[in-house]
Formats: C-alpha cells, structure tokens, sequence
C-alpha cells in the first residue's frame, strides 16, 4: 500500500463516519447530543475533502473510475456498510474509531510528508472534542458488542505488524506503526483493547477489512450524487 | 414520545465567549450534560458558529450570586 492509498482510506472513512453521524443528528438521547452528532458529522465530512484533496499534491491518486458505479470499490470499514442500529453503535464508532483515526493522523502529522504535516494539523484540534464527546459517552456504558466490533476494525485497519503501515512507519511517512498505534489508542480511551481474533488471512489490503460487505444502496446513491455535482446546473 | 435524557444526573453549564482580547468574556447561552468533557463538546458544538478567541464553559453552581433581579443589593 502507497501513503496515497492510506491517505484515501482515511478519506473515505472519515467521510462515511460523517454521514453516518449526521444520520442521529435528530436521534441522539438528548438536544445537546443531536447537536454534537451534526457538528461532528459537518466537521468528518469536511476533513474527508481536505483528504481527497491531498492525494493531488502527493502524487498518488488511487482512485479508479469503478468507485463510481461500484460500492465495493470504496475502502470504508464494514462498521459504516449500513446506518448504526443504536445509540450504543453510534458511541463505539465516536470512541474508537474516530480515535483510530485521529492516532493514525497524528501519525502522519508527526510524519516526513509536508502536504501531510501542514494540512492535516487543524483536524486534530477538531477531533479533540470528538474525543471528548465518545469518551464521556463510552463511560456512561455502551453494550458490548458494537464496542468490541469497533475495535476489532480499528485494530484491522491499522494492519498486520509486518504490513504496508508497518514499512510506512519504518520510510519515515508514518511517526506510528501498527503497535504503536494500537498502544496510543488505548492509551487515549484509558483501556486495554478486548480479546480479539485477528485473521490476516481473511483480511483485504485495500479495504483495510475482513468482513465483506458493501456500503447500503441509499448510501451510496447520495455518495454517487455528491461526486457527480448533479446541482451544479442550478448554480448557473 | 417521551422525551427522556439518558443521562440521570446532569448539571447545567453556563457557556463564555469573545471574540476580541480587549472585550470582556460574556456570557453567549448555557449546555446541560453529565461532566465537564461533555460539557465541553456540547458547548463546541453548539456556539462555534462564530469566531471566538476564547470559549469557556463553567458548571452554574460555581457561580456565586450576589444579587439578582427583583432582589436588593446588599451595602
């Protein structure tokens, strides 16, 4: 895997994660939290732009034309594939993952790249209140089984510890390797990942994921539409 | 529905901001939420539309009132 490829996961990702916020923005448990989720998904969403608009200047564009008539082209986690079914879904993602995804930008911060170490930086004084937000919330208590999902596709998303992360980190590109960033995860929500069984054999080197799986129709026909501007004839 | 906060035990907050180092912090509006971490992403959430230099929130208990309206000033 390339930075650029890298780059891309994290972009779409971060651009899933943002609708699949802004989806509970009228669902949350109380007004305080409905505002939260529509923040946090206008702030996913936004960084998902600078990303894509970062793999130009790196030189490393992975981006094929299939991704625009095939879900399954999109590197998201198999976590955003659909709508999260509760509240509990929807913290699990805010804890972990978005803090997956922030070590990881940290570690490209931190990282030799200047595109990277410029433009990224003021995401992560965005994400520090999404920290905030997940971590509170995971405190008051979430069920199981979302929680130990989340981290079983963040630990899957890093890679295996002898992967293209693993060679990134040694390059330079990356300041994290895979155990590093899995330590500075836990570090940050104050607790040890749960016992999980990591299958590299199963796992996708594009995708980042082990589940297969593809992003839901309406989902992806919203996607499509924002790619293909289809609005832009009323701007004229 | 009943509208019903997960949450049992929440606290109010009242929220600070200004834009200008030379102006006073004032008071913008006010969160409710469980701890000062939630506090602080509610209150980020809620009043960045604006373009703060500062932006404080601080629990209403802390406050301490001297006088209010309809209440003497005491000498």
């Amino acid at each position: 895997m390339s930075l650029g490829a890298l780059v891309l996961s994290l972009a779409d990702n971060k651009q899933l994660l943002g609708l699949r916020y802004a989806e509970w923005a009228t669902r949350a448990p109380s007004l305080e939290a409905d505002i939260a989720a529509a923040a946090m998904g206008l702030d996913d969403l936004g960084h998902s732009r600078v990303l894509y608009g970062c793999l130009e200047p790196l030189g490393d564009d992975p981006r094929e034309p299939e991704r625009e008539s095939n879900a399954a082209r999109y590197l998201n986690l198999a976590y955003f594939d659909e709508s999260f079914a509760s509240w509990g879904h929807f913290v699990a993602a805010n804890a972990v993952l978005d803090t997956a995804f922030s070590v990881m930008l940290q570690a490209m911060v931190e990282g030799s790249t200047e595109v990277l170490k410029t433009r990224l930086r003021k995401m992560l004084m965005e994400e520090r209140y999404h920290f905030l937000h997940g971590r509170s919330w995971l405190r008051a208590g979430i069920d199981q089984a979302p929680l130990t999902a989340a981290w079983q596709e963040a630990l899957e998303w890093f890679g295996p510890p002898d992967g293209e992360v693993a060679q990134l980190h040694s390059s330079g590109a990356l300041a994290l390797g895979p155990g590093e960033l899995r330590a500075r995860l836990e570090e940050r929500l104050d607790s040890a990942a749960p016992e999980l069984q990591l299958d590299w054999t199963a796992w996708d080197p594009g995708r980042r994921r082990s589940r297969p799986g593809q992003i839901d129709d309406r989902t992806f026909g919203m996607l499509r539409g924002l790619e293909e501007n289809r609005y832009a004839a009323a701007r004229v | 529905m009943q509208f019903k906060r997960v949450h049992d035990d929440v606290r109010a907050y009242e929220v600070f901001a200004r834009k200008l180092r030379q102006e006073p912090l004032r008071q913008i509006g006010s969160v409710v939420a469980p701890d000062d971490d939630l506090a602080a992403a509610y209150a980020r959430a809620t009043y960045d539309e604006e373009r703060w230099i500062e932006l404080a929130v601080v629990p209403r208990e802390a406050i301490n009132t001297l006088w209010a309206p309809g209440e003497e000033a005491s000498a």
